[in-house]
C-alpha cells in the first residue's frame, strides 16, 4: 500500500515537472536578465525544499531526544541527506546564474556563505553518523549536532535582510512581482519538487529501516 | 562615407551583440538545468545501489542465521 502510495506520489511529480518545463520553455525571456533568469523556477524551489528538509531534520531530532524513537532517528537522517542534495542543487543553479548576472561564478556575499556554511554543517552531519558505531551513541550526538545545524537556516533565511548582500531580495515578500501565468507555474513547479524531496525521503527512510534490520540481525548473529 | 558607414554598421552589430548575450544566456541556462538534474539522477542511482547492496546484507544474514542452528 504504502509503496503504491509512493508510487503515485513520483508519478504525480514527473508529471507536473515535464509540464513545468514545457511551459517554463515557452516563456519569454525576462527584460534584464534575459532567458537565465528562467532558472528562479529551479533554484527557488531546490532552497525551499532542503530548508523545509533542515525543519524536518531539527523537529525530528528534537522528538528523537525527547522520546529516543530511532523512527525520528531514521526520518532526521533521511531528510538531513535529500535536503543536502538539493541545498547542492540550490547553490550550483544559483552559482550559474551569478556568472551571467554578476560575471562571477561565487561571491563571499551573506546570502551564498551561508548557505555554503548550511550545506558543510549537514555535510557534517552525515560524516560524524558514519564516524560512530553504536547506534544510540550515533543518534544522540547526531540529534544534537543537527539541531546545532539548524541555527544556520534562519541567518540563511534573513541574511538579504539583515545585511547589505549582492543577492537579489525574494520575488515574493521582497517588493518583486511575477506576471500571473509565472507565478501560477512557479507554485506548481514548487509543489513537483517538493513531491520529488517526499519520496526521496520516503525511499531514504526505507532504506534505514533495512539498517536497523540489519544491526538486529547482526546482533542475533553474535548472539548465537 | 565613412561615418555613414558606422552609422550603417552600428546597429548590425548591436544586434550581433544581442544576439550573443541571449544566446550566452540560454546556453548558461541550459547548463544550469543539465547540471540541476545530474545532481538529482546521480542521488537517485546512489539510493538505488545503497538499496541493493543493504538487501544483499540482509539475505546474506539471514541466510548465515538459517544455516548456523542447523551446524
Amino acid at each position: 500500500m504504502r509503496s503504491k502510495i509512493l508510487t503515485i506520489i513520483a508519478v504525480a511529480a514527473i508529471l507536473l515537472l515535464a509540464r513545468d518545463i514545457y511551459l517554463i520553455t515557452g516563456f519569454p525571456p525576462e527584460r534584464n536578465q534575459g532567458a537565465i533568469f528562467k532558472i528562479i523556477f529551479f533554484h527557488v524551489p531546490m532552497a525551499i525544499t532542503a530548508l523545509t528538509c533542515a525543519l524536518v531534520a531539527f523537529t525530528a531530532s528534537i522528538l528523537f531526544l525527547a522520546t529516543k524513537n530511532f523512527k525520528f532517528d531514521a526520518l532526521a537522517v533521511a531528510v538531513t541527506e535529500v535536503g543536502l542534495a538539493f541545498l547542492a542543487g540550490n547553490l550550483i543553479t544559483g552559482s550559474i546564474w551569478g556568472r551571467v548576472a554578476w560575471g562571477v561564478w561565487w561571491a563571499w556575499d551573506a546570502r551564498l556563505t551561508s548557505a555554503l556554511v548550511c550545506w558543510l554543517l549537514y555535510a557534517g552531519y552525515l560524516m560524524l553518523r558514519n564516524a560512530i558505531e553504536e547506534p544510540t551513541q550515533r543518534a544522540t550526538f547526531a540529534a544534537v549536532f543537527s539541531i546545532f545545524a539548524f541555527m544556520d537556516v534562519p541567518i540563511v533565511i534573513f541574511s538579504i535582510k539583515w545585511w547589505r548582500t549582492q543577492h537579489p531580495q525574494p520575488v515574493f515578500w521582497g517588493g518583486g512581482s511575477f506576471p500571473p501565468d509565472w507565478t501560477a507555474v512557479f507554485g506548481w513547479q514548487m509543489l513537483a519538487i517538493l513531491l520529488v524531496g517526499i519520496v526521496f525521503t520516503a525511499v531514504r527512510l526505507r532504506q534505514e529501516q533495512f539498517q536497523r534490520e540489519i544491526d538486529s540481525l547482526r546482533r542475533e548473529a553474535h548472539a548465537l | 562615407m565613412f561615418a555613414l558607414m558606422l552609422l550603417q554598421a552600428a546597429p548590425d552589430d548591436a544586434v550581433i551583440r544581442e544576439m550573443e548575450r541571449l544566446q550566452r544566456n540560454f546556453t548558461f541556462l541550459n547548463s544550469g538545468l543539465w547540471v540541476a538534474w545530474l545532481i538529482l539522477v546521480v542521488y537517485v542511482l546512489m539510493m538505488v545501489s545503497r538499496e541493493r547492496k543493504l538487501r544483499r546484507e540482509i539475505d546474506g544474514l539471514r541466510a548465515m542465521l538459517e544455516e548456523r542452528p542447523r551446524s
